[in-house]
């Protein structure tokens, strides 16, 4: 997967793992917009970092719902240097998605599905960016839509 | 940082692309919430084609095989029996037809399975070729380097001390 650097036009390899004990000295709230912590236990947490390189650029939230076969993407921000206009990196969101959607395809195959509950005004950006569809007041990805973004974000 | 006070320095489209909050519901809105998925999931479950559902099937395979041959040590539950039993499974064919589609016998395909031979160069590729190139033979190879791995370093000593007595040279050095 790839993110792009905007002041360079250049595509960047990224890498996303599990967030370990230690990582949590780097994961502020000022930088990465929530605490985190609390999450340890609720969900499992991932990070985004370029290649190569220690920085985070990004974390998911993930809770497992293994009698729906579904992942519920509780939450995902990008570090507070990729918020905006002025935004160092595009693609970071989009990775993390298409990585709970690749998780959820190892998990439950065929079947899958990634989910998530999003706050009222931003629905409809999910829906055109993602081809997130409806749910209730949730939103999910499975079939075709599901690996169509996985396929989008991978190399 | 909360919602609405990022909501005063971004505009939504903005957040959208930077974040997915956290949104809590009341536990009767939740739980409706939770009804109303799980109905729009059993919907478009029933709506996906066959070709669909082996699709996403085969890519979760091929990520499954992507992280074990990537993974440091060979882990003991995977080989290239496990991924073959786990392809065989999603096709939802018999053994016995599966044997056939790839031109061999059915007790050569369980010896695989089960780990009691490791298969032939011919293998991954009538596997790449079965599969219309969603899983490449390189990627079944390297699976089966796995094994191999595996079984020589759990005979490694035994191995060591049969060849001894074939080396009758070598150097002093050692690093």
């Amino acid at each position: 997967m790839v993110i792009v650097d905007l002041a360079t036009g250049q595509k960047l390899t990224v890498a996303i793992s599990s967030v370990e004990n230690k990582d949590f000295k780097q994961i502020t709230k000022k930088r990465y917009s929530f605490d985190w912590k609390k999450e340890r236990g609720v969900a499992d947490i991932f990070k985004l970092t370029i290649l190569g390189r220690p920085d985070i650029l990004g974390l998911v939230a993930i809770v497992d719902f293994p009698s729906e076969l579904r992942l519920q993407i509780h939450l995902i921000c990008a570090s507070a240097e990729n918020i905006g206009r002025g935004k160092q990196y595009r693609g970071i969101v989009g990775c993390l998605i298409a990585f709970v959607g690749q998780q959820a395809l190892k998990k439950y195959a065929g079947l899958a599905c990634v989910s998530l509950l999003p706050k009222t005004e931003l629905r409809s950006y999910y829906k055109r960016e993602y081809g997130m569809v409806d749910g209730g007041p949730q939103l999910f990805l499975d079939g075709a839509g599901l690996q169509d973004i996985v396929n989008k974000y991978l190399p | 940082m909360s919602y609405k006070k990022l909501l005063q320095e971004f505009s939504p489209e903005e957040l959208a692309e930077a974040f997915i909050f956290p949104v809590k519901l009341s536990p009767k809105k939740q739980k409706e919430a939770d009804q109303q998925l799980s109905e729009a999931l059993r919907l478009s479950r029933s709506k996906m084609t066959k070709k669909e559902r082996l699709t996403g099937s085969l890519m979760g395979l091929k990520f499954r095989m992507e992280d074990y041959f990537k993974g440091d040590k060979p882990n003991e539950e995977y080989s290239f029996g496990y991924f073959l039993k786990l392809y065989i499974e999603l096709l939802e064919l018999k053994r016995r037809e599966f044997a056939a589609e790839i031109g061999i016998d059915e007790t050569l395909l369980s010896q695989f399975i089960n780990r009691h031979r490791l298969p032939p160069d011919y293998m991954p590729i009538r596997l790449e070729l079965h599969s219309n190139k969603s899983i490449p033979a390189e990627l079944w190879l390297k699976i089966i380097e796995k094994d191999r791995e595996r079984e020589m370093l759990s005979n490694k000593a035994a191995m060591m001390k049969k060849e001894r007595k074939y080396v009758t040279g070598g150097i002093s050095v050692r690093l």
